[in-house]
């Protein structure tokens, strides 16, 4: 059965970008995530956060977590600092209550702003 | 506006190369970074509205941290001092002309006072969070802990840094706001730590300047 909209758990979805030296796969940047949650906050923080990637391809990704956390979720993606050896940098470009939201605000302009120069 | 319309600055940088890191930091909303690594003289292509300023990590022992600090002294380089035993940290303190002091183990009131008598600001490595895990990583949060109350208390002026060697070392404004909320800073600090204190410092240090309330028009 669905679950009465005032009762379901509120959550916010995280436009980020990844600066890394080589491709990276979903699943190491899934595991590595989770890693860096738990090994900072912990089990308990980590069920308060509630960290689910919903979409990665190449360079940006959008991941899910609970309303009140997206400060602490911030701080977990910030101390990724390797993936499977290779070197990465992940930027949050922006937080949105909908995922549609997310995309068209944050990955869509960021792939604006990055085609400009070729077309000069 | 949000908190985060300011101009941001890393005062410690190391890379390799400096123009890359420049992009890279202008990319992700900082407007100035400093390098600390040698090879700063080379010609580097800066990208519009960014500076780089020069700035020196001051390594010796104890006894010779004085001199070294008086030699930089009115010489517009920022000088940054690793903070470490009580020795180092005392040395660094009670010099005047120092202008960071980066993550002092041990810091105690004494060195708190001395540090704000002579205008030294604390500086918080947010690089070793994301660089170390467990025991260690506990550590320094720990420290930092320390230094925050210290700080509070004696009104340092406080600065974050990444210590950066490579661009994925740099973090953004914001993800440093949100690494230094780990140890109980709260936004509006972490704002004034990487814009308002880091342009004060830079304001001391330009030839115009010649004393607190005094200055070349």
């Amino acid at each position: 059965m669905k679950t009465l909209p005032t009762l379901r758990e509120k959550k916010r979805y995280l436009a980020f970008e990844i600066n890394s030296e080589n491709s990276i796969l979903r699943q190491d940047l899934v595991r590595e995530i989770s890693n860096s949650i738990i090994s900072l906050f912990g089990d308990i923080g980590a069920s308060q956060i509630r960290p689910a990637l919903m979409s990665f391809e190449g360079r940006s990704g959008i991941l899910r977590c609970a309303r009140e956390k997206t400060v602490e979720t911030r701080a977990g993606l910030a101390c990724i600092n390797n993936i499977r050896g290779i070197r990465v940098s992940i930027r949050v470009l922006g937080i949105s209550g909908t995922i549609k939201g997310a995309t068209e605000k944050f990955i869509q302009q960021s792939l604006i702003k990055e085609s400009e120069p070729e077309r000069r | 506006m949000s908190q985060f319309d300011h101009k941001f600055y890393d005062f410690l940088t190391h890379p390799d190369s400096p123009g890359q890191m420049a992009a890279e930091a202008k990319r992700y909303g900082y407007s100035g970074i400093v390098v600390t690594s040698s090879k700063t003289n080379e010609e580097i292509l800066l990208p519009e509205d960014f500076s780089i300023y020069k700035g020196i990590e001051i390594q010796a022992k104890p006894s010779r941290i004085r001199e070294q600090i008086k030699k930089l002294k009115n010489s517009g380089i920022i000088s940054i001092v690793r903070g470490g035993e009580e020795e180092i940290n005392r040395a660094a303190v009670e010099s005047v002309g120092l202008d960071i002091l980066l993550q002092p183990l041990e810091f105690n009131n004494v060195l708190a006072k001395a540090a704000s008598d002579h205008s030294i600001a604390i500086g918080f490595n947010l690089g070793s969070l994301i660089k170390l895990k467990g025991d260690a990583r506990i550590r320094e949060l720990n420290y930092m802990k320390t230094n925050i109350k210290h700080a509070r208390k004696y009104n340092l002026e406080m600065i974050l840094t990444g210590d950066s060697g490579s661009v994925y070392d740099l973090r953004s404004p914001r993800e440093m706001a949100a690494l230094s909320s780990l140890f109980g800073m709260t936004q509006s600090e972490a704002v004034d730590a990487m814009s308002a204190i880091p342009l004060g410092i830079l304001r001391r240090k330009s030839p115009n300047y010649v004393q607190e309330g005094i200055e070349i028009l």
